[in-house]
């Protein structure tokens, strides 16, 4: 692995707390990436402390012509009992758009080490409500049900022959984690034009109250300018009808740095008392993640 | 059984076809009216870059097929736009008529990077009598799943009293049998049943054992009942050398259940095989069966996975001809 550590998320464990995350190797002769996703242990008393890297890529990539061939990113966990589930975006590629995602179930029987997929295909794949991409997936249990927030396209630009996708926050819930009910709604309202796209939808129950921060982008030329991703922010009472606020995110991008021109892919957690927010710099983590600390929380 | 070739009764090669298409009538299926009969095929376009565009046409047929009344000039339904799963082709089409509407379980094709194609089931509304059609929506009803990854296709639906019954294939695996060929695709026969036609249960097991061993390839079933019993033709070849030798090519198959569940695959009794010379002597595939009036008739096509085009045969069995009254006694389906 080479470069990026894209989309952490976090399990935490007594001593410490395991964030996951994708990265890449070398691109191949074309130009084109594969993704694993891997993990880095950080000490629970001071998060700034590394003390274990993933030494081997914790699920493998699909053998031929399965959804997750070229790459599986990315990952959110889960623990049930003594295992540790995941789901995860798998990527394939295609001739007339660059690539399409599905999302893949996996279990871990070593406290998320490694992970065994539930099967050679997705859990989720496109139907009648999801026709394109759909990734992003952050597994969470509210009681006794499991609910599943996602990326789903909604339609690809065909931009001058260089395809861009538009997607959208949706969200599946499940009594048995495996079979999932979808009604194609899209949890949150568009709000810098009808293209915007929206990633990594992280729902955090905290006061009484459903949290949601994701991330948001134009869909075209959005790559190394003020177009690019910035964290967003919605609430919700019932999970299903969210309001969006962005302006209480309470994050921004800085003004210089690893994370200057744009901010991507926040995951919140509660640890020992602190919320805390994991998120992307600049080129969607190419130069990793970094971490906030929830300073003032007003409702 | 013993089937009576009619012979080949289309040749697209005879027709001017719509979008550009020539060559290939595949996977014939029939929609019965009072006094013709249209066949629904898929031909194929070539694109720019050289690769084939399958497109969805018809002909209307006397109820002899002896005589061609009219072609489809016009599209009869779209390919699906920028990234969708029939964004490359819709190949076959299966039509049926249900109540007062007529329905058509689509397979869209996409094309991949590392294999040729993925594949997945549509589903598609007709307002105009099965002129034309239009999708449900951008996506497919059925598409990969946990236990069935890949190539998702080839749908014969059928409304049952219990719920609507589907006979499909799913691709199990894409293997690299010779060094210097592209990948190869391996599917199996399966089954799903909806209260909705919409949201499909997969039973998740396959159907029809295999003959040809594990890498068998098993396509197309098409289901009727008679005398009693459920009776599945279906096609099935080797997974290599299939295009160009004779003995690896596709065959059609058979197999009868009295439950909807077990299959009992008995090949010996299909009662149809290749001809010594001609359009049907290197290949039969995509075979559908279907009633018409007091006749059981099957479609199917021959060498080059029809591209000459298709032909007919009729049951001849007169045990099975004497109560062909009773054929639908208890399934819905209002042909």
């Amino acid at each position: 692995m080479k470069e990026f550590a894209q989309a952490p998320c976090t399990l935490i464990f007594d001593k410490f707390v395991r964030v996951y995350f994708s990265c890449r190797p070398q691109p191949d002769e074309n130009g084109q990436y594969v993704s694993y996703s891997a993990y880095v242990d950080l000490k629970r008393s001071d998060l700034s402390e590394i003390i274990n890297v993933a030494q081997n890529p914790i699920l493998e990539l699909g053998e031929l012509g399965t959804f997750d061939e070229f790459g599986t990113y990315p990952i959110s966990v889960i623990r049930k009992g003594k295992e540790v589930l995941a789901y995860y975006g798998g990527w394939t590629r295609c001739e007339s758009v660059p690539f399409t995602v599905a999302i893949g179930a996996a279990v871990s029987r070593n406290g998320g080490k490694s992970f065994t997929k539930l099967g050679k295909g997705p859990i989720l794949s496109s139907n009648v409500y999801d026709p394109f991409v759909l990734s992003g997936p952050k597994i969470r249990r509210f009681g006794d049900r499991w609910y599943l927030w996602y990326v789903a396209g909604t339609k690809w630009l065909a931009n001058s022959g260089k395809p861009e996708a538009v997607y959208r926050i949706r969200m599946a819930f499940s009594d048995d984690e495996l079979n999932w009910t979808r009604d194609g709604r899209n949890s949150i309202e568009s709000r810098i034009d009808e293209n915007e796209c929206q990633a990594s939808p992280d729902v955090f129950f905290y006061k009484s109250r459903y949290h949601m921060f994701f991330c948001y982008k134009y869909a075209l030329d959005f790559r190394n300018n003020e177009r690019g991703y910035r964290i967003g922010y919605a609430v919700s009472d019932d999970m299903v009808h969210w309001h969006r606020d962005d302006a209480q995110a309470g994050i921004e991008i800085s003004t210089e740095g690893w994370d200057d021109q744009s901010i991507a892919y926040p995951h919140v957690f509660e640890l020992d008392s602190t919320v805390y927010m994991l998120y992307l710099g600049n080129q969607v983590g190419r130069f990793g993640f970094g971490l906030a600390k929830l300073e003032e929380y007003r409702p | 059984m013993k089937w009576k070739k009619l012979g080949r009764i289309f040749d697209p090669i005879d027709y001017k076809l719509a979008n550009n298409c020539v060559e290939y009538a595949q996977s014939p299926q029939a929609l019965v009216f009072d006094d013709f009969v249209r066949i629904y095929f898929s031909t194929r376009e070539r694109d720019r870059t050289g690769k084939y565009l399958s497109h969805v046409s018809y002909v209307e047929m006397s109820k002899d097929f002896r005589e061609t009344f009219n072609i489809s000039t016009r599209t009869v339904i779209e390919l699906g736009g920028l990234g969708c799963f029939d964004e490359h082709g819709i190949f076959p089409f299966n039509i049926l008529r249900y109540k007062d509407r007529v329905l058509a379980y689509t397979t869209g094709w996409n094309r991949r990077v590392s294999v040729s194609v993925d594949a997945s089931i549509g589903l598609a509304i007709s307002n105009d009598g099965g002129l034309t059609f239009q999708r449900i929506g951008e996506g497919p009803v059925l598409s990969a799943s946990l236990h069935e990854p890949f190539l998702v296709g080839d749908a014969f639906v059928v409304p049952c009293a219990d719920a609507y019954h589907m006979w499909y294939i799913h691709g199990t695996n894409w293997s690299r049998f010779t060094n210097d060929e592209p990948p190869d695709r391996v599917y199996k026969i399966a089954h799903a049943t909806s209260n909705d036609g919409i949201s499909w249960q997969r039973e998740g097991r396959q159907i029809i054992v295999d003959k040809l061993g594990l890498d068998e390839c098993q396509a197309l079933p098409s289901v009727i009942f008679l005398n009693g019993q459920y009776h599945m033709f279906f096609c099935y070849r080797q997974p290599d050398g299939f295009r160009e030798c004779r003995d690896r090519g596709y065959r059609i198959g058979y197999a009868f259940s009295e439950d909807l569940k077990n299959w009992i695959r008995n090949d010996a009794e299909v009662g149809i095989d290749v001809a010594e010379d001609g359009w049907d002597s290197e290949m039969l595939c995509y075979p559908c069966v279907f009633r018409c009036d007091d006749k059981v008739c099957l479609l199917y096509n021959g060498n080059e996975f029809g591209r000459s085009g298709f032909g007919i045969a009729e049951l001849e069995d007169p045990k099975i001809k004497s109560t062909s009254s009773n054929i639908y006694s208890h399934i819905k389906r209002d042909l």
